[in-house]
């Protein structure tokens, strides 16, 4: 039998497969490589075309555009080769996580209460205070739980070296979780072959984790009744939005579903109103109360902040998490970890030049062409400049934005993502990764096995966002 | 407890459905009737515009008129709001938005329907009739799914609701063609072809074997007229459809009675005593067109004031 991987190539970056050629498949990935085999390419990408179809029919698609009923809707292109990620590596990145996010909370927590952190000169006011998450109106508030983030979704990536990183923290609605989900029923479905010969770490109880959490936030019932928010169906989140309503068996409501009355939240039913307690929302703060934020927001509930503030119902995430995944306050992290906890670092940083500061500035001003450029507050891979890709003129007008706005820029190096082999065009290619694991704090903090493998499915290319083009991959945690 | 947005959703995507599974039964009963018509003798294309209320739309966009763009404008064309694959895209599209309160299996058929009707789907290969089954099929399959698989709550009530206001509705004008085709030849009625017509309509209207062994006689208007409106227990019926919105709308409020009703309440209660106590002869001696159009205006009331007390709040 031909082996699938002959005329593979794995590229100069970290190969998760192979250690530099074919012949040398990393341990982990043996038995998976001989089921493959069997398996042969011709069949993988027969059995390809039915697990799009299969999504489809699932329903498992986004929008494009916000053209209305004639926008485009599709699936997320869906890579069949899993990512293997060993159980030794993930019980260190799990730890890092719940590190991570257990100081970021004490974060939030401090700066919109004591602000022990700017006063002991750790982080300077005006970068908290000039950030486009800061909410001044949550100043002095205490969320149940006291905790800021029930739900994030932080990106991981590994270098040259196959060590991993954090690249970006999403605290306010990170999305792709469903896509997470889904992925590991289409590959249960039509590659079950793939999955012999060892146990990949379940990750069904998403759901039910995420339900607990939320019913922990309503520490004043023990019967919560609780909703989904979303902005409804023109966002490209919203099949998750539905999906995850319907695996928890929550409502999925949108803001004119909702009315507030003395501070208290209700929902408009066809036998009149009923109290709501717990709302997972999945609108941005600036959205969510036309009455305390923008005005001019209709997809949100006039007065939904006061009543949050009353402490008549709670929100996932709390208004106000914006703040701590600016991408400036990221490079912080390290020295919040070392403040609040008295810890090292479990899963590091990315090296970040911070615009905002002279002698930064200066630097990634004299060295564009290497650098990575991002807008710190803008999320999806929009406002990016990446610097061996791009031409003179568009390294010249982003020092222009710099120069204009430098609290608005960070810079990092340009770093090989780490690849997969990945189906492109029929054939096999190491495309490159990055990985979004989930983190739900209620009482207890879960880190969902695994993640969300997004995967840059165009030759070469390293923006693995589904808004540029980007697919994703079933991820498995495995032993040995 | 039911949101005032998902009970409309549910009521919609079943009227919805119910138009397109009908509209292609209309079709199919004006292709079979034409196959019959002798060249030169009343074609059934134009009625079946007339018969949906979409002359109007239909003469601005196509003033030749021609039988294969009455078709095509009932089943293809995304510009008549009334056509099939616009009915499948807004069941969808409701369908979309309440995705949490339906099944799986629910959610999955309408948008397996859905894919199948868009361009270069195997489905516009198929010869007409064909297509025309299949779509029907695919409606069906989605009421037998929703009667399987969605707890019989009041979610189910709006959907239940929704599917027998438009079957009713639907009933009476496919009555209705064969009202408008007799129009401009009535000498033709009681022939042989005017046997075979209402053959094609009892067909399409999913009644003939079930009219068949109701009426043991042959094929009388009357009889055909009375069957479609006033059968107590043929599902398609309007009398069959009104007592089944009688008792789901009593379902659905679960308050006693006011002493006062309410014009909602009023209207239910009427509607449902008239079809249930009339006789078709007084009908057709009043005007058969007359009483269908009054109940197709009764049916709209009717879903006005639902909507005012369901589903705005």
């Amino acid at each position: 039998m031909k082996y699938m991987f002959s005329s593979y190539q794995p590229k100069n970056s970290f190969d998760e497969y192979f250690k530099d050629n074919v012949n040398s498949a990393r341990e982990i990935l043996i038995p998976l490589l001989s089921s493959l085999d069997n398996m042969g390419i011709k069949e993988l990408n027969r059995n390809h075309s039915a697990a799009k179809k299969l999504l489809l029919r699932h329903g498992a698609t986004f929008r494009l555009n916000d053209t209305g009923l004639k926008g485009t809707e599709r699936i997320l292109p869906f890579d069949p080769l899993p990512r293997i990620i060993s159980k030794d590596d993930w019980v260190t990145l799990e730890k890092g996580l719940k590190q991570r996010l257990e100081a970021i909370d004490l974060f939030l927590d401090d700066i919109y209460n004591s602000q022990k952190i700017i006063n002991d000169g750790i982080i300077p006011r005006e970068l908290i205070e000039s950030s486009e998450g800061w909410r001044p109106q949550m100043i002095g508030f205490k969320p149940p739980l006291n905790k800021w983030c029930q739900i994030s979704g932080l990106d991981l990536i590994r270098d040259r070296n196959g060590d991993w990183h954090v690249l970006e923290d999403n605290l306010r609605c990170p999305s792709g979780v469903a896509y997470f989900l889904e992925n590991r029923l289409v590959m249960k479905n039509i590659f079950p072959n793939l999955f012999s010969g060892r146990i990949v770490k379940p990750i069904d109880e998403y759901p039910s984790y995420l339900l607990k959490t939320l019913q922990e936030l309503a520490v004043w019932t023990d019967t919560p009744k609780i909703v989904l928010l979303t902005p409804g169906i023109f966002n490209s989140a919203y099949f998750e939005h539905s999906y995850l309503a319907q695996e928890m068996g929550i409502q999925l409501v949108q803001g004119h579903d909702l009315v507030c009355n003395d501070d208290y939240v209700y929902l408009k039913t066809t036998s009149g109103l009923k109290r709501v307690d717990v709302i997972y929302r999945r609108i941005d703060d600036d959205f969510l109360d036309p009455q305390n934020f923008r005005k001019d927001s209709c997809l949100g509930v006039s007065g939904l902040l006061d009543a949050f503030k009353s402490g008549h119902v709670a929100l996932a995430n709390a208004p106000g998490t914006g703040i701590a995944d600016d991408k400036m306050i990221y490079s912080f992290v390290p020295k919040m970890i070392k403040y609040y906890l008295d810890e090292e670092i479990i899963i590091k940083n990315v090296e970040t030049y911070i615009c905002h500061y002279q002698k930064d500035r200066q630097y990634v001003l004299e060295n564009l062409s290497k650098l990575v450029v991002k807008s710190v507050a803008e999320a999806g891979g929009y406002g990016m400049l990446i610097g061996p890709h791009s031409t003179t003129s568009e390294i010249e007008e982003f020092a222009k934005k710099i120069k204009k706005n430098p609290r608005n820029f960070i810079a990092q190096p340009t770093l090989e993502l780490s690849t997969v082999p990945s189906l492109c065009d029929g054939e096999l290619y190491p495309c490159h990764v990055d990985l979004r694991p989930y983190i739900l704090r209620g009482k207890d903090s879960w880190v969902s096995p695994g993640g969300l493998t997004r995967v840059a499915l165009k030759k070469g290319s390293l923006v693995v966002n589904s808004s540029q083009g980007g697919g994703c991959k079933d991820t498995w945690v495995v032993g040995k | 407890m039911l949101l005032s947005r998902v009970a409309e959703s549910l009521y919609w995507i079943n009227r919805y459905l119910e138009r397109a599974e009908n509209i292609s039964r209309f079709v199919e009963v004006s292709e079979a009737m034409s196959l019959d018509c002798p060249p030169g003798s009343a074609e059934p294309w134009l009625p079946l515009i007339d018969a949906s209320s979409d002359r109007e739309s239909f003469d601005k966009r196509f003033p030749e008129k021609k039988p294969n763009d009455v078709i095509n404008f009932l089943i293809r064309d995304r510009l008549n709001p009334n056509s099939i694959i616009s009915c499948i895209q807004m069941a969808r599209e409701n369908a979309r938005q309440i995705r949490d309160v339906m099944t799986t299996e629910m959610w999955e058929q309408i948008n397996i329907l859905y894919w199948n009707m868009q361009e270069g789907e195997a489905i516009w290969n198929k010869p007409r009739q064909e297509q025309l089954s299949e779509i029907r099929r695919e409606c069906q399959l989605f009421y037998g799914i929703t009667d399987a698989t969605l707890s019989k709550d009041l979610a189910w009530r709006f959907s239940i609701l929704g599917r027998l206001i438009e079957r009713a509705d639907k009933t009476s004008r496919i009555l209705d063609v064969k009202y408008y085709l007799l129009l401009p030849s009535l000498d033709e009625l009681g022939g042989v072809l005017d046997e075979l017509q209402w053959i094609a309509l009892l067909r399409s209207a999913g009644a003939y074997q079930m009219f068949r062994k109701a009426v043991q006689n042959s094929i009388k208007p009357n009889s055909v007229a009375r069957f479609l409106l006033l059968d107590p227990i043929f599902p398609r019926s309007v009398r069959y459809c009104l007592e089944g919105i009688s008792n789901t709308l009593k379902m659905i409020d679960s308050s006693p009675p006011p002493e006062n009703p309410t014009e909602l309440e009023c209207m239910r209660g009427l509607l449902k005593a008239k079809w249930s106590y009339i006789r078709i002869e007084d009908i057709i001696n009043d005007g058969l067109h007359e009483a269908i159009d009054s109940l197709q205006m009764d049916l709209n009331k009717l879903n006005d004031l639902i909507q005012e007390k369901y589903f705005i709040n």
